[in-house]
């Protein structure tokens, strides 16, 4: 039937209108497309290329609160169908993030979310404090998968403990919506997403990057000068899909959906194994206008079906009739 | 020679392949007919080039624009991996899509008047333009021009019909004086009085061109290469130390004035250096 309404709809030249906007917690957002952290800079560097008032969200890369200077490069190597990364969360710190990316997104017409990194819960917390106090920041996405120097340097991410007190810690801090980004590289990510749900966290986003690395076969040494590095781009889509299903399925809290999302057909999978937004990363670096694309596509894909809201989409993946759910 | 307001406006243009020809082993010339990248790009900037759709690499390659004719822009490229040996297969009419152009050029200031242009290798790519501009604004140029062997001396024509001396340096010796590039840069800083010196090429050599014009009291600007994921700005990979911070090599780069380098920390992440 929904077939035919569209058929007719077309030949009628009227178009159904789909409704884009989405809820992710507290936040309403006017498309479920957001930026994924460390990939699109401050928004400012893809301005030529998109029109940011169409994004849900502009989500910032990580700020600390100090300056970090990043690691030694090369930072990068490209593998099969994706690419690893230690950049090492170089940035200017919080106070000059304000002044120069925050100021400029505050012109803009876009919700702002910033990633909040730290080597201590003390760190996150000074971070979070500050970005509170700026009426420009619509939410903090806290990035666990950052060092914990207290801990010997095993990323927050990786134990509920950690992650709890983190989260618990910065929630305190702030009365602006929380989303905590899940690192993958654990046993079981819905046990931790539970645990952030308990802390009060607003939403949980994932996946961050996926441990991994390379060998250059000609002089033997890693490629990238600090070893290993964190894989994206759609070799990792399948586990994060994955993820993003396990987690949907046993949190109450919204879910943002990422890794390896490069068409509207990936934020389509994503959002039917319960995602209620998405964020694109590595696919803004081979096109940059994936996140428009994305964005046109879903609304597309949504008109064509006959679909009314593009949220009808979260969670309605239809169970194997032997599998399990 | 100074930047033109219109380029600082970036999108994406596709292209199509005119010509794709290998100059030698291992070295193609490609021709893009792009009219926008031609009108817009000034030398030595470089575009982001998707090389393949649907393939198992999905970044972006960059290269710089070595000459410009009409609507059309060259490459020059040497086949090192899967991007440049899939660039090496495109055939006249395929279309592929590029950013750019990018970065910040040489932008040599307009009160030049006798330039020294040191390449190594394919460092020669970014310098065709160059040259060529420079001598059409009657500025002098000297090239030192190195390679492994005579038939890898790239852009060798360009430079001999528009620069004043071309010096030709190779390892083997099969063509000009046996030896680096490096060795004949001296002379020339003394000889031919430039007022600014002009270098890409392996690092290594790029850094003792950069250290010999400082030495003379010359003022070098040098193209750095790096690997570049977004090549707009965003991602960090691509970072060169400078006395003023950390810069992005395709934005704030490809080509640094060679003072405010930090060298210590510009190591293995290029591959000319390797190689
Ligand atoms: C601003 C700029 C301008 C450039 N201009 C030219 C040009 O005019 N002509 C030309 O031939 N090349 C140029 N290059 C280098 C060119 O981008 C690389 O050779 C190309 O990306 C290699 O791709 P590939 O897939 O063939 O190699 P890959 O399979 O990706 O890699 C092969 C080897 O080269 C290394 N490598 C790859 N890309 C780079 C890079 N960008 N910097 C450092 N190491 C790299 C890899 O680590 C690996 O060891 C330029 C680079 C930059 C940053
Ligand atoms: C170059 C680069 C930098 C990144 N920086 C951050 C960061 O600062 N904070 C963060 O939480 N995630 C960061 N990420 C992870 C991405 O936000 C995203 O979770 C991951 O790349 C998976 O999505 P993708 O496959 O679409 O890129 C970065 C990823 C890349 C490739
Ligand atoms: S390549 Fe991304 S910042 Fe330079």
């Amino acid at each position: 039937m929904g077939v035919r309404r569209c058929i007719v709809l077309a030949w009628t030249g009227v178009s159904m209108d789909v409704d884009m906007t989405v809820e992710v917690g507290p936040l309403t957002l006017r498309s479920p497309v957001v930026t994924a952290s460390g990939t699109f800079g401050s928004g400012r560097e893809y301005a030529d290329f998109v029109d940011l008032t169409r994004l849900g969200a502009v989500v910032t890369k990580g700020v600390s609160w100090d300056a970090w200077p990043g690691n030694p490069g090369p930072r990068i190597a490209e593998t099969a169908s994706g690419m690893l990364n230690s950049i090492g969360l170089q940035n200017p710190g919080v106070e000059a993030f304000i002044e120069s990316d925050l100021a400029w997104l505050a012109t803009q017409d876009v919700p702002v979310i910033v990633n909040v990194a730290g080597h201590t819960v003390a760190e996150y917390v000074a971070v979070a404090e500050r970005l509170s106090a700026e009426s420009s920041v619509a939410a903090l996405e806290l990035n666990i998968s950052c060092p914990n120097v207290d801990e010997g340097g095993l990323a927050f991410g990786t134990t509920c403990k950690a992650a709890a007190e983190v989260t618990r810690a910065v929630r305190a801090a702030t009365g602006l919506p929380l989303i905590v980004k899940l690192s993958p590289n654990v046993t079981d990510v819905s046990e931790i997403a539970r645990a952030m749900e308990a802390e009060g966290a607003d939403a949980v986003s994932l996946i961050n990057t996926l441990l991994g690395m390379s060998i250059d076969t000609v002089t033997w040494r890693p490629r990238l000068a600090r070893t290993v590095g964190g894989l994206s781009g759609p070799a990792i889509k399948p586990v994060a899909l994955r993820m993003v299903w396990q987690v949907a399925s046993r949190v109450g809290i919204p879910v943002i959906g990422m890794g390896g999302i490069m068409s509207a057909e990936d934020a389509v999978e994503f959002m039917l194994a319960g995602a209620c937004a998405v964020a694109v990363g590595t696919a803004n670096f081979v096109d940059p206008a994936a996140t428009m694309k994305i964005t046109d596509g879903l609304e597309s894909y949504c008109r064509q079906r006959d679909i009314p809201r593009v949220a009808d989409l979260t969670g309605a993946i239809v169970a194997q009739r032997t599998g399990e759910r | 020679m100074t930047p033109d307001p219109q380029a600082a406006r970036t999108s994406l243009e596709r292209m199509r392949v005119v010509k794709n020809v290998q100059l030698t082993e291992g070295v193609g010339l490609v021709v893009f007919d792009a009219p926008r990248i031609a009108r817009q790009v000034r030398p030595g900037q470089f575009i982001h080039l998707r090389i393949a759709r649907d393939a198992a690499f999905i970044l972006r390659r960059p290269f710089s624009v070595h000459r410009v004719r009409g609507d059309l822009i060259e490459i020059v490229y040497q086949v090192l991996g899967v991007g440049t040996r899939a660039l090496s297969l495109a055939a006249p009419g395929e279309v592929m899509d590029a950013i750019g152009p990018l970065g910040t050029g040489w932008d040599v200031p307009d009160d030049v008047t006798h330039a020294l242009l040191v390449a190594g290798g394919l460092g020669a790519a970014p310098l065709g333009m160059l040259a060529e501009e420079l001598s059409a604004h009657g500025v002098a140029v000297s090239v030192a021009l190195g390679a492994p062997t005579g038939e890898r001396l790239v852009g060798r024509e360009l430079f001999e019909s528009v620069a004043r001396r071309v010096v030709l340096c190779t390892d083997d010796g099969t063509v000009g004086r046996a030896g680096f590039v490096t060795a004949v840069v001296d002379a020339l800083l003394v000889a031919d009085r430039p007022d600014i010196v002009c270098a890409c090429g392996p690092e290594a050599m790029a850094r003792t061109v950069c250290e010999k014009a400082s030495a003379a009291g010359v003022p070098c600007r040098v193209s750095l290469e790096r690997l570049m994921a977004c090549g707009v700005g965003a991602c960090l990979s691509c970072v060169v130390s400078t006395r003023t911070g950390q810069k992005r090599a395709c934005i704030d780069g490809p080509v640094f004035w060679a003072d405010d380098v930090v060298w210590e920390s510009v190591d293995a992440s290029c591959w000319r250096g390797q190689g």
